[in-house]
């Protein structure tokens, strides 16, 4: 038998998930206190007033609530809890508000939702090309045969707690071993030579 | 032209799910791992040991996620699986008796009989019951790369609503793979291929340098790559980005035409376990009687028909053969195609769930064997390559952002986000969130709290595996995985619920940490 899982969690929220270019699911909470806020606040227009999800592109902008390229809204059940629907164009952003419409058209949002950016559903029309190097570093086991042994001063870990102390001594030796596998084998590349 | 015309990047994903019931003495979901011991891990080790012992050249990436890598070393699970080798040792032996008159099973039987046998040897002897060490040693002779994976396997492009969640998942990862194998892993395989832009600065700054990709998420990179799939990009942020090439995956993937589906090759699906007499079969099937496949198969695939034929071990084989010799001619005849058009030797990356080869596919080991000493021997086209070195040799790659993809079924996010499984997201993303939460609130916890700390964040770790949510979709054994991904956030919830309160159930949290025994240096600081 399963265990028995929360069916709420005391909040009123919004998520949305990308599922491919297309398709979007969405699921959502509202409590009875965000319902009594929306009943206080649109009064006696909440009746008839429908439950939606604005869904606000935002693709390419920094959003600050009103400069969205466009909105549309998706009628919702609110006790569906969940919703899939589908987007007519690929590599947008989205975010979403959560609220009612009253018949007068005035909007009252419950919640905000996180970003999501739809993916792109064919080749990229750029074709500008940047090239880098980047070089890339080769990670060796400790080698205990290894001349060569690191010590750190005492002054390095003075004012550090234990914990601290030892996420840094362990970041020097990683750092020391790093630097000692570049030169392959564990030494420096004057002494390759002499040996 | 010169050598190499191109490189050849196999790599083989092993992974299974966190499965270990102390609770119980016989628990079927844990012969997944069992089967796969038998069936895939230590014929690759076999394989792979015996191209070095031969002189032949090769190299191979294999992930060894970090559920499977704890499960390996298990000595619980090292411990029911020595009882499942000998049971099974003790039906092939069984099966020799039973087919003294029947030459062509017997034949099958007496090979079936001296492969357990042999896998017992190895795994006990050989590897000292220890196959993540016999990895190790191959990759310390530089012929194996071993990459990471997703702590848990959790599918990134959806925990990705609680940013720490996905940062979790590879600071536990990375941490687990230096415990293992004494240094930082140099790539990863992102969980079932899951990318979205910008996961690569996570990887980043976890110290991972390359990941793969589905194809589109190369094809469709921004800008478009010149050279397509056959050279990897680096993110803006240096991370390489190296994209499944579909020729070579449609080979060996495809149920119709790729070589699995060969007729000669055995049948998976017919299985003593459910074809013999029940009194007979009953002491090898599972305790409530219930029949399942033992790993004894007589039949080859035939065609479709029910009237499958009995397999025959070296016909098979010379079909393995002869489709690795194909596979390699495809592969050289891809590098010269490609290699006029480009400035490097175009790269070919393979990837394959590693339980294809050898349980599903039962010749698969060997045909990976036959194509290694193939490449290595009959051969100047192509040389088979490991991601890291392919970077060491070509360090000036493209800047291209990969496009969000994954490797299910139709590219995107939808095998894990669907009507059968999106109820567990609410879940999922609130426990994220909550763990979070309990970092701020606990800075520096010592002592019992400490430890409920941690194993809140083992059963988040363990709810995130994509595993539970492909379960659901598949739809066979999806109890099981809807139980799993339940008891695990019901047992986050009540160590958060009990840490708030700051009342812990010590004797529940100790239960808790011997079943739930995942990450025992697990740091819970990893979910800030």
């Amino acid at each position: 038998m399963s265990s028995h899982i929360p069916d709420h969690y005391g909040r009123t929220e919004l998520v949305l998930l990308v599922v491919d270019p297309y398709l979007v699911s969405a699921y959502w909470d509202v409590t009875q206190e965000s319902l009594w806020h929306a009943h206080g606040t649109l009064g006696a227009e909440m009746d008839g007033a429908r439950a939606v999800i604005r869904m606000y592109d935002i693709s390419l902008i920094h959003f600050d609530g009103t400069n969205a390229h466009h909105q549309f809204d998706i009628d919702i059940g609110l006790e569906a809890r969940a919703w899939y629907f589908s987007l007519w164009k690929p590599e947008k952003s989205y975010c979403a508000d959560l609220g009612f419409v009253a018949r007068t058209g005035r909007f009252h949002a419950l919640t905000r939702s996180n970003i999501i950016h739809t993916p792109r559903a064919g080749p990229s029309t750029r074709t500008d090309e940047r090239w880098m190097r980047v070089q890339f570093m080769r990670r060796r086991k400790p080698d205990p045969k290894r001349p060569l042994e690191y010590l750190a001063g005492d002054d390095l870990f003075r004012g550090l707690s234990e914990a601290e102390a030892r996420a840094l001594r362990l970041r020097l030796a990683r750092d020391m071993r790093d630097a000692l596998g570049e030169f392959g084998g564990g030494l420096p590349t004057s002494l390759k030579g002499a040996r | 032209m010169s050598f190499p015309v191109g490189y050849l990047c196999l790599v083989l994903h092993c992974h299974l799910p966190y499965v270990r019931h102390p609770e119980h003495d016989n628990f079927l979901e844990e012969n997944w791992l069992f089967e796969a011991i038998t069936d895939t891990y230590v014929p690759l080790l076999r394989v792979m040991n015996g191209l070095v012992r031969d002189g032949a050249d090769f190299r191979l990436t294999t992930t060894l996620s970090p559920p499977l890598i704890s499960m390996l070393r298990d000595p619980l699970l090292i411990s029911r699986y020595e009882r499942h080798i000998n049971k099974l040792i003790d039906l092939a032996s069984k099966e020799t008796h039973r087919t003294r008159d029947q030459p062509e099973f017997h034949r099958l039987a007496t090979m079936y009989l001296e492969r357990f046998v042999q896998t017992r040897q190895a795994f006990t002897q050989e590897y000292g019951r220890d196959l993540v060490g016999g990895f190790d040693r191959l990759q310390e002779m530089g012929k194996l790369e071993i990459i990471t994976c997703g702590a848990t396997h959790g599918f990134m492009p959806l925990l990705n609503v609680v940013p720490s969640a996905v940062r979790a998942q590879l600071r536990t990862a990375v941490a687990h793979y230096e415990e293992t194998f004494g240094r930082p892993p140099h790539g990863i395989w992102l969980p079932e291929c899951g990318y979205y832009p910008g996961l690569d600065e996570c990887l980043r700054d976890v110290g991972l340098q390359f990941f793969f990709t589905e194809a589109h998420g190369l094809l469709y990179a921004d800008p478009r790559p010149r050279y397509g799939l056959h050279t990897p990009v680096f993110c803006p942020t240096g991370v390489a980005a190296f994209a499944r090439d579909l020729e070579s995956s449609k080979q060996v993937w495809s149920a119709e035409e790729g070589y699995p589906g060969d007729s000669a090759y055995r049948d998976y699906y017919r299985d003593v376990g459910w074809d013999l007499d029940y009194d007979y079969i009953r002491p090898y099937i599972h305790v409530d009687g219930k029949r399942i496949n033992t790993g004894i198969k007589y039949y080859r695939i035939t065609g479709k028909t029910d009237h499958k034929q009995v397999y025959d071990r070296a016909t098979a084989m010379e079909r393995a053969a002869s489709h690795a010799g194909n596979f390699m001619f495809n592969r050289e005849k891809q590098a010269q195609w490609l290699a006029p058009m480009m400035d490097r030797p175009p790269i070919t990356v393979a990837p394959y769930d590693a339980e294809l080869f050898g349980h599903w596919w039962f010749e698969g080991p060997e045909w990976l064997d036959f194509l290694f000493r193939k490449l290595h021997y009959d051969q100047h086209t192509v040389k088979p390559i490991t991601p890291a070195e392919y970077l060491e040799r070509h360090d000036v790659n493209q800047v291209c952002t990969p496009c969000a993809s994954s490797w299910g079924n139709k590219g995107y996010n939808d095998v894990w986000c669907n009507r059968a499984n999106d109820w567990i997201y609410r879940h999922l993303h609130t426990a994220a969130q909550r763990m979070e939460e309990l970092g701020r609130w606990f800075p520096n916890a010592e002592g019992p709290a400490r430890r409920a700390l941690t194993q809140a964040g083992r059963e988040l770790l363990l709810a995130q595996s994509s595993d539970w949510a492909f379960i659901m979709k598949t739809g066979t054994m999806v109890e099981y995985a809807v139980k799993r991904t339940k008891d695990h956030i019901a047992r986050f919830t009540g160590l958060y619920e009990g840490l708030k309160a700051g009342q812990i159930d010590e004797g529940w949290l100790k239960d808790l940490e011997e079943k739930d025994n995942i990450f025992p240096n697990l740091d819970y600081k990893n979910f800030s």
